[in-house]
């Protein structure tokens, strides 16, 4: 059951300046598009490079388990 | 490294004449209209003129693997040939849509400002979002979602274009999976 007393914060600014950043985004031209994608994938890279390590490895033991 | 200069090695497939038409599709494509999200290879449609199909019916894609390699671009990966340290997935024209969508694109410049115009053609749209309808995976369901929440798709382009392929039943059904009211009825 929840608490009628409690009060939260109200998160609805955080919300609209999210959108607003996506607007923005959304409007810069093609050619900066494609810059903040190579930035994009280049922060996301590590995530990339440990999902391959990760995926190398389970391949390694399931080879090896037959 | 950038997709900037993967694009432009594209551009010179074509301006050498190693394809004979192409089209930047899938995520690329639709960064054109929306906000970027991350993708990990770049999609070009090509056309299929001068390219050989193989014993299985298959088309061979030889000459662009050919003049990317002159071009010192001989690496591979699952997802494609590695240009420019992004991979990329040539596409042959596949269907009716596809001809069209290729047909109708667009000239985008991919330089940066105060740089000197390097135009590339891209996908429409509603090429975009069509296409999106009709693989119908989970991602293309959020790419219409996205280009519909931020109305970034001319819908009275986008009906003719699905009329036209008849593809309206298959944008129904995708539009009822996700609990998303059809946008397009009404619209003439």
């Amino acid at each position: 059951m929840s608490d009628p007393s409690r009060t939260y914060p109200d998160n609805a600014p955080i919300f609209a300046r999210k959108e607003e950043g996506r607007l923005k985004r959304a409007a810069l031209s093609f050619a900066e598009k494609l810059i903040a994608l190579d930035a994009l994938r280049a922060r996301a890279q590590p995530i990339v490079d440990a999902r391959e390590e990760r995926k190398r490895i389970e391949q390694g033991l399931s080879s090896s388990d037959h | 490294m950038s997709l900037r200069k993967t694009i432009e090695v594209v551009a010179r497939l074509k301006a050498n004449k190693v394809i004979a038409n192409y089209a930047i599709a899938g995520a690329v494509a639709a960064l054109n209209y929306v906000q970027p999200t991350l993708t990990e290879d770049l999609d070009i449609l090509v056309s299929i003129d001068g390219f050989a199909s193989g014993p299985s019916g298959l088309l061979l894609l030889t000459p662009i693997e050919d003049a990317l390699a002159r071009m010192g671009y001989t690496q591979r990966t699952d997802v494609g040939y590695l240009v420019e340290d992004w991979p990329v997935q040539f596409l042959p024209v596949g269907s009716a849509l596809d001809e069209e969508a290729l047909e109708q694109a667009v000239e985008l410049n991919v330089a940066p400002a105060g740089e000197a115009p390097l135009m590339a053609r891209s996908l429409r749209a509603e090429h975009v979002v069509a296409t999106a309808a009709k693989l119908g995976r989970t991602k293309d369901l959020l790419r219409i979602e996205t280009f519909l929440n931020q109305k970034a798709v001319d819908l009275s382009r986008l009906k003719s274009v699905l009329e036209r392929h008849n593809l309206m039943n298959d944008w129904r059904v995708l539009l009822m999976k996700v609990g998303i009211k059809d946008p397009l009825a009404g619209v003439e």
